[in-house]
């Protein structure tokens, strides 16, 4: 495969887990609240963590079914590959060896933010920018703003500087 | 089996990501550089759908499958935590590309990049745990 499966097939299809999960499971689309419930099993003396978090079971299930799409998928389709065209980018040459597990640290620290900031801002490209702004919620494009603040400033300042 | 239903709809839903490379560092940097409308594409799209399926659900006042009626809550307005966040979770989308959905998928395609992303995250939540707890306690 040489392009990614296109937007206009991809994107409604992302978009229909919203109404799939109300219907089938009475759930609101969102997977960082999945952090949330581990931490109710692992972290009990925080406060934080000593929450219902039965309701948020779900999510982390979830979590299990993508990492096995994503053991199972690559063996079917490359899901990596980006036209020569493509590679002919800056980024395009980090891409070829970011996965590498020298890159370990960086990915454990960018890691912090994913987690840290997902649960400070109540949700992630799941639960703010899909279903927070679906239903024209003020917190959620403000939160979806903020996410692209922060991704263009890694990107056009600090991903440059440190590879 | 309501266990098996959820794996289920989590493996379709990363397979989407894979198939159209959401989940990858390549893309996102191709986002945040404004050189591609495949992923801007991508999330306008599934805001789209997701939005008129919200309107059917409501306007046929269709129920879930036990047949209860089916409610919305939008997440409520916190702007000092939706603004710094956000602000922190741009940045670490940007650096690893990796939203919550495809750091679970790293896992299963680059398990040690992808176990430390984790990790990472996982850590990260729990200082948030700490800084939420003692926040409501000053």
């Amino acid at each position: 495969m040489k392009s990614p499966l296109a937007w206009y097939i991809a994107g409604p299809l992302i978009g229909l887990i919203v109404p799939l999960l109300l219907i089938l499971k009475e759930k609101q689309f969102g997977i960082s609240s999945s952090y949330r419930y581990l931490g109710s099993k692992l972290f009990k003396k925080v406060n934080y963590f000593n929450y219902k978090s039965e309701s948020d079971a779900w999510q982390f299930q979830f979590a299990i079914g993508l990492i096995l799409a994503g053991l199972i998928i690559p063996q079917l389709i490359d899901v990596e590959a980006i036209t020569s065209l493509e590679a002919n980018t800056s980024y395009g040459l980090i891409f070829e060896k970011i996965y590498s597990s020298s890159n370990i640290l960086f990915f454990f620290i960018g890691g912090l933010f994913v987690g840290f900031g997902s649960r400070y801002a109540n949700g992630c490209t799941a639960g703010h920018c899909i279903m927070g702004i679906s239903q024209f919620s003020v917190s959620s494009i403000v939160s979806t703003v903020c996410f692209f603040i922060g991704g263009l400033f890694v990107s056009y300042i600090v991903i440059p500087f440190l590879f | 089996m309501k266990f098996i239903l959820t794996l289920i709809l989590g493996f379709a839903f990363g397979t989407v990501l894979l198939a159209t490379q959401a989940f990858s560092w390549f893309r996102i940097q191709q986002m945040f550089r404004f050189e591609s409308f495949h992923m801007y594409g991508v999330l306008f799209s599934a805001i789209a759908t997701a939005a008129i399926s919200l309107i059917i659900i409501k306007k046929f006042k269709v129920k879930s499958i036990n047949g209860n009626p089916i409610e919305v809550t939008p997440k409520k307005l916190d702007l000092k935590a939706n603004i710094i966040g956000g602000l922190l979770f741009g940045i670490g989308w940007g650096l690893t590309g990796a939203c919550s959905a495809p750091l679970y998928i790293l896992i299963g395609l680059h398990y040690k990049i992808g176990i430390a992303l984790f990790l990472g995250a996982m850590v990260g939540v729990y200082l948030f745990g700490i800084f939420d707890s003692r926040k409501k306690n000053l």
